[in-house]
């Protein structure tokens, strides 16, 4: 059913920039080089099955444990252990199984029981095939299976959310990923998951600039009384767990768990197009689409491409090499800086960003009229000027200044917190229970107040530094959230995120 | 200084590189390469001269003025392109129409008022920048603006001087600058030249010219200058209300840039527009400069001068949209900016009735701006009260 749009407090909507992955998905070459970690998505780090020499084939189950929370691992392409070994990736310490190809064939075998009238499948198997695909380990806590691959068994799911929305500055393209038989096939994979999580309500949350799509599906999903369509506005960070729960349940959010405990599963639009694909197809989630986003980038398509390939492989020939770029994967105000051009993509990376660094100084730059600027404010022609294309950089575009409480950190915020009074608090080392009452812990770290910030002062990473502050004195941020929230499988979240 | 040196090697590419910045700034680079090799010289000089080295504060800011930064971000990877100096330089384009305007009632001596604010405010900021070894902040550029343009137009140049000078050193420097100020820089100078030189401060009013160029081609209205005095005295004591009009278009005797006021109210209007300034704190303050006396003439029989009028005279829109809603001394909160608008309507409308000042608007915000902190304090209260 379609409800009214939805929308929150703050935030804000990046327009217009430069760079937007064009609706077209261009297939990659299989590499010859294949790095798999051990540890992609949701799950805890698990051991290989294989060793050096072994022949695998693609999809090939390489790593499997089912006592942990995880879900198992595959290999990419049909070739040869080459090595397993320990690389740094993402600041931890990852097992990688490296795996040279022998047969570069587009062809993966199927994991057995799949069948295209998925009604007449148990539960059981259908949590099989979702599990040993893999697309179980997507998104913030996985998709529940009984096989421990979220941190709640299916039956305790609640509600289930659905995202498009598409709130940062560069998104994957929604009307690619809904394109004709998809959305179809989107919308069988929403009916699986209700099927495995019976007790669940359905929300889908679209973005509501996207009149087509939300009309289609409106149309296809009249008859399901357990599914709701909420058109959502475009502001970033709608498209975080945190957000999306109190914009579409008006429930309040665990700061600092997951959605999972307190029995809300969140997923995008790729996990449940893979979960149609695991059961209805019987395809391993091995393969992957990837928008190839920014200015740096020679042409902004999106690309499919095998879990494990190295950034080297996808980057190469299509980055600008006039001018020193930065790369960055799948959020500008969040993302993890992709120095290392050998490390491997694994089934989380949604969006590779590349934007000039923009090291040299402008003659005059803060007196410039701003054709191509993105403010948060309106102080810029950009703004008047709707459809001329922003061009993000890495400058700082200003020196720093002390704070003059313009209030924009505060405006922004979507989680109503005050960012400047926390950094004050934070800077003169006054960090006691006050900050914790004005809600240092709720901080969700989406960089906003940094970004609107015209004295340039790095707020969020201040915020981050009180809250390890705090902690260190003893000031847990459990005791905001534990009282008030019944929350379930405490326990095994830790495990995952704390290793 | 090896930092520094490294920074302007960094802004000359090698040759045969031109980017696309370099492409679009092609008619400047005569212009740039002149005023870098002035920093260049000075900043050699300064390296060779101990005494000379104290004020590398200033060369510092006028290199970052002119070439920007060339530093990069870290997380997030992008930042807004506003920064403090186009924040202020906004302010400073909204007060442009009203300078421009007071130029032509008052004559040309205004800018050498203004040359004279901004001369002495410069050197107080530079003289503290200096002794702090600290950068120069670009909050006097506002405040040497703002200074000028609430002083009678026949002040005395030493007294602008004096004025700017105590503003910006007990009004902001003594609270440790930008961002600690308690007071507004601008409304401290005011208040302590009102009290200091009452008799230069309140008694000499002219009116504006109003033939031909005016301004533009004359110094000073001094031969046929009429002494009188400004709407809110001659209510006061007269009872005579100046016309609407007269007061909406500079027609009346008063500060150097509060009379042109539909210039001010666009000036304030573009503010809010651009969102560089909060519309809460003005309309609060506003409207109850309108209600307040209505409310007062009705309930106890007090002759308050009705709403239009006041908001039309006196510096109340300059105080209203330019000094008010300084962020550094006005509330953070939005419910705090409610209030302090309201209790600045309601004092500045006590202040004229009652008190033997007609500088309502000048003593409400001075009074407002000592209590911003408490107001805050109290909205976080009550906002985060312990569950």
């Amino acid at each position: 059913m379609l409800k009214p749009g939805r929308t929150f407090r703050g935030g804000y909507e990046f327009k217009n920039f430069n760079g937007q992955a064009r609706p077209v998905v261009v297939e990659n070459q299989i590499p010859d080089l294949v790095t798999i970690p051990l540890k992609q998505g949701f799950g805890t780090e698990l051991k290989s099955m294989v060793k050096k020499g072994d022949a695998v084939f693609a999809g090939q189950t390489i790593a499997r444990d089912d006592k942990v929370v995880s879900s198992p691992i595959h290999s990419s392409v049909n070739g040869v252990v080459e090595e397993v070994k320990r690389i740094n990736y993402f600041k931890r310490q990852t097992a990688m199984v490296i795996i040279r190809t022998t047969n570069a064939s587009k062809e993966i075998p199927r994991i057995e029981g799949y069948s295209l009238d998925w009604a007449r499948l148990s539960n059981e198997k259908i949590e099989e095939l979702i599990y040993l695909s893999g697309v179980s380990s997507l998104d913030r806590e996985g998709i529940p299976t009984r096989f421990k691959s979220s941190i709640i068994p299916p039956e305790e799911v609640k509600h289930l959310i659905v995202h498009g929305v598409g709130s940062e500055p560069y998104n994957i393209s929604l009307d690619l990923l809904l394109k004709d038989k998809n959305l179809l096939n989107f919308l069988e994979g929403v009916k699986i998951l209700k099927r495995i999580m019976p007790h669940s309500k359905v929300h889908l949350g679209l973005n509501a600039k996207k009149k087509n799509i939300i009309e289609q599906v409106t149309k296809l999903t009249s008859q399901l009384e357990w599914l709701d369509l909420y058109p959502l506005e475009p502001k970033y960070p709608q498209g975080y767990d945190e957000m999306l729960v109190p914009t579409i349940l008006n429930q309040n959010f665990p700061y600092g768990y997951s959605a999972a405990n307190i029995g809300v599963v969140i997923l995008n639009i790729q996990a449940v197009l893979g979960v149609y694909e695991a059961v209805c197809e019987g395809k391993p989630f091995i393969e992957r689409v990837i928008a190839i986003c920014g200015p740096s980038i020679k042409d902004n398509i999106h690309i499919k491409v095998r879990v494990g390939t190295s950034l080297k492989d996808i980057l190469a020939k299509r980055i600008k090499t006039e001018s020193p770029a930065r790369v960055v994967l799948n959020s500008l105000l969040t993302g993890f800086q992709l120095n290392d051009i050998n490390l491997p993509i694994d089934r989380t990376f949604s969006h590779i960003i590349a934007i000039p660094e923009k090291r040299e100084r402008e003659f005059l730059s803060f007196m410039r009229p701003g054709k191509t600027r993105d403010s948060y404010t309106r102080a810029f022609l950009a703004e008047m000027l709707p459809w001329v294309k922003r061009v993000p950089d890495t400058n700082k575009h200003g020196e720093e200044r002390p704070c003059v409480s313009c209030g924009f950190c505060e405006r922004a915020c979507p989680v109503k917190i005050i960012p400047h009074l926390l950094a004050k608090h934070v800077q003169r080392n006054l960090i006691d229970e006050t900050i914790m009452n004005y809600g240092i812990f709720n901080c969700i770290e989406c960089g906003l107040c940094s970004y609107v910030c015209p004295s340039k002062i790095s707020l969020m990473k201040i915020i981050k530094e009180g809250q390890d502050k705090l902690i260190m004195q003893g000031c847990d941020s459990t005791q905001c959230i534990l009282p008030y929230f019944n929350l379930k499988g405490i326990e095994e979240y830790r495990g995952v995120t704390r290793l | 200084m090896a930092e520094f040196s490294a920074r302007i090697i960094f802004f000359e590419r090698p040759k045969g590189v031109p980017s696309e910045a370099e492409g679009r700034s092609r008619e400047k680079t005569f212009i740039m390469r002149i005023i870098k090799n002035v920093i260049n010289n000075m900043n050699g000089l300064m390296q060779k001269n101990k005494y000379l080295k104290t004020f590398k504060p200033v060369l510092n800011a006028m290199d970052e003025f002119f070439f920007g930064t060339d530093k990069v971000t870290t997380l997030p990877h992008i930042v807004d392109n506003m920064d403090i100096k186009r924040l202020m330089s906004f302010v400073i384009i909204a007060l442009l129409p009203v300078t421009i305007a007071s130029i032509y009632f008052w004559g040309l001596r205004v800018l050498l008022v203004i040359m004279v604010s901004y001369a002495f405010g410069g050197l107080a900021e530079v003289c503290f920048a200096i002794f702090r070894k600290k950068e120069i902040h670009e909050g006097f550029l506002v405040t040497g603006l703002i200074f000028p343009l609430i002083l009678p137009p026949s002040v005395p140049l030493w007294v602008v001087a004096v004025g700017i000078t105590f503003g910006v050193i007990f009004g902001k420097e003594v609270f440790g600058g930008t961002g600690r100020n308690i007071f507004n820089p601008a409304i401290a100078g005011r208040v302590f030249l009102t009290i200091a030189f009452p008799n230069i401060m309140t008694m000499h009013w002219q009116m504006p010219f109003n033939k031909g160029l005016g301004g533009f081609i004359h110094f000073q209205n001094t031969v046929d200058a009429i002494t009188t005095a400004t709407p809110l005295v001659m209510l006061k004591n007269q009872g005579v209300i100046t016309p609407y009009l007269n007061l909406m278009f500079g027609q009346s005797a008063g500060c150097i840039g509060e009379t042109f006021r539909i210039g001010i109210i666009l000036g304030g209007l573009f503010l809010i527009v651009m969102r560089i300034v909060d519309w809460r704190l003005p309309l609060a303050y506003l409207a109850t400069v309108v209600i307040f006396p209505y409310l007062g003439n009705h309930l106890i029989h007090m002759q308050f001068a009705l709403g239009p009028f006041q908001i039309l005279s006196g510096g109340l829109l300059l105080g209203a949209f330019f000094m008010a809603t300084d962020p550094v001394t006005s509330p953070f909160t939005k419910p705090g900016r409610w209030i302090a608008g309201f209790l600045l309507g309601f004092l500045t409308v006590l202040i004229r009735r009652l008190s033997g000042y007609v500088e309502g608007v000048m003593f409400s915000i001075l009074l407002i701006n000592a209590f911003t902190p408490l107001i805050d304090t109290m909205v976080l209260k009550v906002r985060y009260k312990k569950k």
